[in-house]
């Protein structure tokens, strides 16, 4: 008998939300000792599903229909006192967001130990043993510092791995793991990722992982399930799903995964468009009276930028790529350094003297719900640029709907807000305000990593193509190599403030030079058998 | 907007609160076309009750009508509380605005100058300040809205402080779009939320301050308000309680309906607060 059997779970939505049911007939095993995977996009109910089993649906959301059988009690029907206790107890749950799961102000190890405690009668030193004995088991170092930290003063590599040790501190038989790396690095990912699929080994659980990321379906999974809309439309065996996808989602989905291989060309000659040298960024954290160690975010960073050219910016977190975006188009001000933009050194440049040039440095930013102003209509959010240079009102609105219409929208939209749209639409939106300038440098500060995979897809090419009918410069921020593969002609890499290498895709990725960059790709996920 | 109005009105509180504030309101529009005489008019004995002829709301120590000075007085309550309040969202919104947006030393002076207001005693500041101008309906007004702006400003300061880390400003900045339109076509439409609600609440209080003015003889002594028939009637408040009760429950159910109002608006514009 499986560990967890799920059959025709339907899940209602309250009245007036976007579909009636956010999960219907969904139907799948969990196997012990394995690790099953539930596969899908935003809003295919994925996340609904893992809540179900765990018996956390939000307020308003019910389970209507269907059974989900724990070790052949069904979960559904059990009274909320009996559920309470097996949460935490059988049934363990991590979330994307670890520090949204911690509480803020309370220390580590108190944290660790109530979770224990409100399950089992011991005392708090003998809590506090077993807690300390946990976090070490999670590969964490100087734990007894760690118990007296607070979550702000982890990495989100740690708070992760604390929640799994409070997940895994009672020993449950399932672990339930939302989207549990989607908030961390790509290096950390991997750790977190390896670090999961030993503890199901060591203590024979079985795992239900939801992810976005068919990478992590080839690396995690024994058996996989793919849903679209509340369906499952495909499952079974990961090699066989991965290997012959038999639905044509699975296929679309598997086929828009970036393969982490370079597919333009030779980046293009010609004279440098703009050029950055020397330049270095500081932060003074603390207010006047406390002296505050200076942070280094950008430090003696240069590169060159030709016509035609897309040069990716890869890092992790904290490398310092956001940060050059931002002085390079003087969102920030540098402290040393130079931008040539056409012979003309905009890094110390008066904001006055600077306004008129902003026209030639457009950019799109990463994410698609906060980029757009709320309150404006689409049209006037795309006119707004060639509105402040003076152009007339009329001619503006004829070029923004060519304009929408060449990143794939119907000219129409100008008279719509931008909560109608969805997160790519979004992005095109924010493209097009970007191009109705004309600009010469286009900088994409992580365009994509908001969107679904398919989406993702969608808006790389609508870039790489505006890039070709433009012939735009192109600088290219992220945080995934393998988006950075699909993009780009170069590829810097940062680490600390730092250019650690540089050059072109191809050879970056087969040849790596340095142990970051080796390291980097080593753990994009399912590289091998994507 | 239907939505917006539908959870406006789905309250109780804010459905009575609109309706006793629309009924008011009219009262004060309308008087000089309900009423023969004006508030000044002695149109019999003094101190009569409510309820003798002719006299619905009784008359004051003078003979004079209470249900016109009534009428007459809520024109000018709520002409102070909505003038006044203006004015304070003016300056509280300019001065917040630039706080919050340029940030540093900009913020740090004007909150300076915003904490000066808020330490010291404010209505003795403006009794000084109306003692200063000469007791009018203007200094009145002037008085209110410097002793009220500063919260307008923290809380567009506040508002401004996190909506220029949004995206769609730093866009707008790299689009060109000078400070001034960045500020009051891209962030302020954002911002309104908040201001509408705080302007609701500091309307009612501007009323209570400026009866309180009125009651001290700080008012115009050329106009009726509420606040100035009560302090024209205490010698007889034991003697006919109608006198300074009357206006004291208009007083009281204006600021309660206009509170009522706030807190709909806050609701019914606070996405989170929705179900």
């Amino acid at each position: 008998m499986p560990l967890v059997r799920v059959q025709d779970l339907t899940v209602a939505l309250p009245p007036g939300a976007d579909r009636a049911k956010a999960v219907e007939d969904v139907s799948f095993e969990i196997a012990r000792n394995r690790i099953v995977c539930i596969v899908g996009e935003s809003g295919s109910g994925k996340s609904l599903t893992a809540h179900a089993v765990m018996g956390l649906l939000p307020r308003g959301v019910t389970a209507t229909a269907g059974s989900i059988l724990f070790d052949g009690v069904d979960l559904l029907k059990e009274p909320p006192e009996a559920l309470r206790r097996r949460r935490g107890r059988d049934i363990a749950m991590i979330f994307q967001d670890p520090m949204a799961a911690l509480n803020p102000v309370v220390a580590i190890g108190r944290q660790v130990t109530e979770q224990i405690r409100a399950h089992r009668a011991i005392s708090e030193s003998q809590a506090l043993k077993q807690a300390s004995e946990m976090l070490g088991q999670m590969g964490l170092k100087n734990v007894a510092g760690l118990l007296r930290a607070y979550p702000h003063q982890l990495s989100g590599g740690q708070r992760q791995r604390v929640m799994i040790a409070m997940a895994l501190s009672l020993s449950p038989r399932l672990l339930i793991a939302d989207e549990p790396t989607t908030a961390l690095d790509v290096t950390t990912q991997a750790q977190i990722l390896a670090l999961i699929k030993r503890i199901q080994t060591e203590r024979e659980m079985s795992v239900l992982l939801i992810t976005h990321d068919f990478g992590v379906v080839a690396d995690m999974a024994d058996t996989v399930a793919v849903m679209r809309h509340g369906r499952v439309v495909e499952s079974g065996d990961v090699k066989t799903v991965l290997g012959s996808p038999a639905h044509s989602y699975t296929r679309a989905l598997i086929a828009a995964v970036p393969k982490g291989e370079s597919r333009l060309g030779p980046p293009p000659q010609g004279l440098a468009l703009m050029k950055v040298e020397g330049l270095t960024k500081r932060f003074r954290r603390g207010g006047l009276l406390s002296r505050a160690p200076v942070v280094t975010a950008l430090d003696d960073v240069g590169l060159t930028l030709c016509r035609g050219e897309t040069l990716g910016i890869v890092g992790e977190s904290g490398s310092g790529k956001s940060t050059l975006a931002r002085c390079v188009i003087r969102l920030l001000d540098p402290d040393a350094g130079q931008v040539w933009l056409d012979g003309a050194d905009i890094a110390q440049m008066k904001e006055k003297n600077l306004r008129p040039l902003r026209r030639r440095i457009q950019m799109v930013f990463q994410d698609p719900f906060s980029s757009l102003n709320p309150r404006q209509r689409v049209g006037d959010i795309v006119i707004a640029g060639p509105r402040a240079l003076g152009e007339d009102e009329a001619r503006a609105r004829a070029r923004a709907a060519d304009m929408l219409r060449l990143v794939g929208l119907n000219p129409e939209t100008m008279n719509r807000f931008p909560h109608e749209f969805s997160g790519g639409q979004r992005q095109r939106i924010g493209l097009a305000r970007a191009l109705m300038l004309k600009p010469d440098v286009l900088i994409a500060d992580e365009p994509v990593s908001a969107l679904d995979v398919t989406v993702q897809a969608q808006v790389l090419k609508l870039l790489d193509d505006v890039r070709r009918q433009m012939n735009l410069a192109m600088l290219f921020i992220t945080h995934d190599m393998r988006v950075a593969a699909e993009i780009c002609h170069r590829v810097m890499v940062m680490r600390h403030g730092r250019v650690v290498e540089c050059g072109p895709t191809s050879e970056i990725f087969a040849n790596p030079a340095t142990d970051y960059t080796k390291a980097l790709l080593a753990a994009i996920p399912g590289r091998q058998a994507l | 907007m239907s939505s917006f109005l539908r959870h406006f009105f789905s309250r109780p509180t804010a459905l009575f609160g609109f309706c006793i504030f629309a009924v008011i309101l009219v009262i004060a529009l309308a008087a000089p076309l309900i009423f023969s005489h004006g508030p000044f008019t002695i149109v019999g004995m003094p101190l009569l009750p409510p309820g003798a002829p002719g006299l619905v709301a009784g008359s004051d120590v003078l003979g004079r009508d209470m249900a016109i000075g009534l009428a007459y007085g809520a024109r000018i309550s709520l002409l102070v509380g909505v003038t006044s309040t203006l004015g304070a969202i003016g300056i509280g919104v300019l001065l917040g605005a630039v706080a919050g947006y340029y940030g540093g030393a900009v913020d740090d002076l004007l909150m300076r100058v915003t904490e000066f207001f808020q330490i010291i005693p404010t209505f003795v500041l403006l009794m000084v300040l109306v003692a200063f101008m000469e007791p009018s309906l203007a200094s009145a007004v002037i008085g209110i809205a410097l002793i009220s702006w500063p919260q307008v400003a923290r809380v567009v300061r506040g508002e401004f402080l996190s909506l220029r880390q949004r995206e769609f400003v730093q866009a707008a900045r790299v689009l060109g779009l000078s400070d001034a339109s960045i500020i009051f076509t891209q962030i302020l439409p954002n911002a309104l939320s908040p201001i509408v609600v705080i302007s609701s609440m500091m309307v009612g209080n501007a009323i209570l301050t400026e009866s309180a003015l009125s009651f001290l003889g700080l008012g115009d002594p050329n106009l009726l308000s509420w606040g100035s028939m009560i302090g024209g009637s205490r010698s007889a408040m034991w003697v006919a309680w109608w006198t300074t009760v009357l206006p004291g429950l208009c007083i009281m159910v204006t600021v309660l309906a206009l509170n009522f109002i706030g807190d709909g608006l806050n609701d019914a514009l606070n996405p989170r607060r929705r179900r």
